[in-house]
């Protein structure tokens, strides 16, 4: 589904500041696959470059979906393909509700695909039915997007979020981080739920805790804006014991 | 030299005195506020920028034209319903060009009690209440003022409404003043006030509309007097023809235990300058004064506000925000001032602005004078961008670059917006906000 090639970024407004130096990864439909690094490594960097934020630029390599280049995409374009990023920190869009711009969203992404588009009563049943696996009452619905959400409420309203619009390919970008151990639940729930045969996963976290309730298929560790190594859920379990310096040894010797 | 620099300092508005005579004869109140103004502009030096209060905007497009008197032009109407609110069908007096247009105006809703008519007729009839409160508000908040003063020198009509004790009056009432299209410059001016009796409460919408694209000088002077225990709610609507210059006074007094809550939404005219000055009378008072501009192209909007705490405890409110784009300037200068007895003074004044384009220019400057020890003053200014994070936020769920752009201008336009209790308006000024994004040709962002 998602190929990455030799993917080299850096910052669109300093080329001199390099970000990632050569990242290879390839997501396949109905996997699920988490990141881990270091702060710093790149791994918030590689999610909002395959959602297509402007403040980078690809000066190599390349990034393929379904067999097909998306540099040259916007973000609104690449969430028409169906990719999603569930940001680390979720924007406040006060004046605008939950519901106007999840409705706006999905009926465009809707029509880009050829698909149904939903009226305001079909939308809020839709919209309802999710709401369940986030554990939120109907009137967060009505909330202006963000605005005086506590941290927890901001990502479970990016897994909310995630469940409305069914992407086919979402990026969770440290979703995980700054939640007690109630919402992590939730959220790792959601993430369950949400991810079946047709779509995949990809989990960004700097902690593996998360990971003991989201198995994840493959775990990829970057390193310095590489991956360093890739392997399976023990993987995570090394790195929570030994912490990443023995992969920096490792990745300089290569 | 000296020749030439008085030559640069001349206005052809002056000659319109001229013409004045022309608005003699109908009441003998009127024609002596009129002498008293004209005799005050022939005294005052209209502004240039070397004032401080001038200096941020240019008043050449003003001076170097000559106008006509409005009242003199003779003007087609067209259907003016499009324009009507609603909730104020019952409760609408309207102007065209500054004259009052009985067959566009209705006040079948307004309870009887309620004094409300046209200045010029309660003029002639020689009303005793207009007579005690007309100027005295902006003769009391703005001294040696040209435009005040030219605007008494033309003085024809205008809204008076006088709302007794202990009333409240439920429907909103619509003050809608049309400007036409017109081959000829003209200058149009209005004068209303508008006296909320102890205890009473109203809401007024005073609405100014540019039918055309025409250049024409608007120059509106509103008084409100809110006595104890009143409520005045006062949402003024600009949208005045694109090459129009619109100069507005308000001079407000505000008595115990009364509140007086505006919000001036700017939208049209070349140059734009509003004046609120709101002065607290007594003890224990509460007022607002938020603002919302939206500019694009080579529109200039400047606004110089006074508040003046004269009394101990009050709570004062002014968020003024402005959206800025294509070449477009605004000017903003918040005046508070804390008298020395003037104890237990809560002000919040804030400019925010958002600036969408390269050429777009922000001058902002709140100014502050506090001579008493006990108080609280927050003042602040941004001037900001559209967030690239924010727009990005909006893209990655799928809506476009427009879209996104409208939903971030919308939210921080919302703001003002939901605080005005008229729904008619709320949803007009929505579509204003929707239209204002569309017609933005510069849509790129600055860095």
């Amino acid at each position: 589904m998602l190929e990455i090639k030799d993917l080299h970024v850096c910052v669109e407004e300093d080329p001199s500041e390099k970000i990632l130096k050569g990242v290879n990864l390839t997501i396949n439909e109905g996997e699920i696959h988490a990141i881990m690094g270091p702060n710093g490594s790149g791994k918030s960097t590689l999610s909002k470059v395959v959602a297509g934020h402007e403040a980078y630029e690809v000066t190599q390599g390349d990034i393929l979906y379904n067999g097909e280049s998306i540099l040259e995409l916007e973000a609104d374009e690449r969430a028409h393909l169906g990719i999603f990023l569930a940001f680390q920190y979720p924007v406040e869009v006060p004046g605008v509700t939950n519901k106007n711009l999840l409705r706006q969203a999905y009926n465009t992404i809707a029509e880009e695909q050829g698909r149904e588009e939903l009226d305001p009563l079909q939308f809020e049943d839709h919209a309802r039915e999710q709401l369940k696996l986030i554990d939120m009452k109907e009137e967060f619905l009505e909330r202006s997007v963000n605005a005086g959400f506590s941290g927890g409420e901001k990502k479970r309203n990016e897994i909310f979020q995630m469940a409305v619009l069914q992407p086919k390919l979402a990026f969770l970008d440290e979703t995980d981080s700054g939640l007690d151990i109630d919402a992590l639940k939730i959220v790792a729930n959601g993430i369950n739920e949400l991810s079946g045969e047709d779509n995949a996963v990809v989990l960004v976290t700097h902690y593996q805790r998360i990971l003991d309730y989201v198995q994840p298929d493959h775990v990829h560790v970057m390193i310095d804006g590489k991956i360093a190594k890739s392997g399976d859920k023990d993987l995570a379990i090394k790195l929570e014991e030994e912490g990443y310096d023995w992969l920096s040894e490792g990745a300089s010797v290569l | 030299m000296g020749k030439v620099k008085k030559q640069k300092e001349r206005t052809f508005l002056q000659d319109l005195l001229n013409f004045q005579g022309s608005l003699n004869g109908k009441s003998k109140f009127l024609d002596e506020v009129r002498l008293k103004g004209a005799e005050e502009v022939r005294n005052i030096p209209f502004p240039t920028k070397k004032l401080e209060d001038w200096k941020f905007i240019s008043l050449r497009d003003l001076y170097k034209d000559s106008y006509e008197l409005a009242s003199d032009l003779d003007v087609e109407v067209p259907d003016l319903s499009e324009h009507y609110l609603p909730e104020s069908k019952g409760a609408r007096l309207t102007f065209v060009n500054g004259s009052f247009s009985a067959e566009h105006s209705s006040t079948e809703d307004i309870p009887e009690e309620v004094l409300i008519g046209n200045i010029a007729k309660l003029a002639e009839e020689d009303n005793d209440l207009l007579k005690e409160h007309l100027n005295k508000y902006v003769e009391n908040n703005f001294e040696e003022d040209v435009f005040s003063s030219f605007n008494k020198a033309f003085l024809k009509d205008g809204v008076f409404v006088y709302v007794p004790e202990g009333l409240t009056v439920d429907v909103p009432l619509h003050m809608l003043f049309v400007q036409t299209d017109a081959d000829e410059k003209y200058f149009t001016t209005s004068r209303s006030v508008i006296v909320a009796d102890k205890e009473s409460e109203v809401t007024i919408v005073e609405d100014h509309i540019g039918l055309g694209d025409n250049k024409y000088f608007n120059l509106p002077v509103v008084e409100i007097n809110a006595e104890e225990e009143s409520y005045v709610k006062h949402t003024k609507i600009q949208r005045d023809s694109r090459e129009s210059i619109h100069i507005a006074r308000t001079a407000a007094f505000v008595h115990h235990h009364a509140n007086y809550e505006s919000y001036t939404i700017t939208r049209g005219a070349k140059l734009s300058r509003n004046e609120p000055r709101i002065s607290q009378r007594a003890e224990e008072v509460e007022f607002t004064v938020d603002g919302l501009v939206l500019i694009d192209g080579d529109q200039v909007s400047d606004t110089h506000s006074v508040m003046d705490h004269r009394f101990s405890h009050c709570e004062s409110h002014q968020l003024h925000k402005c959206v800025i784009t294509g070449k477009a300037h605004s000017v903003f200068n918040g005046k508070i001032f804390v008298r020395k007895d003037a104890q237990k003074i809560d002000s919040f004044q804030e400019n925010r602005n958002l600036l969408l384009s390269r050429k777009g220019l922000v001058n902002t400057k709140p100014q502050l004078e506090i001579f008493a020890d006990d108080v609280v003053c927050t003042h602040g200014a941004t001037v900001g961008q559209l967030e690239e994070d924010e727009l990005f936020y909006l893209m990655s769920r799928g809506l476009n670059e427009q879209q996104a752009r409208e939903m971030l201008i919308y939210a921080f336009a919302l703001e003002t917006i939901e605080n005005i209790s008229v729904d008619s308006v709320q949803d007009l000024l929505v579509d204003e906000v929707h239209r204002f994004t569309e017609n933005q040709l510069d849509s790129k962002l600055t860095v």
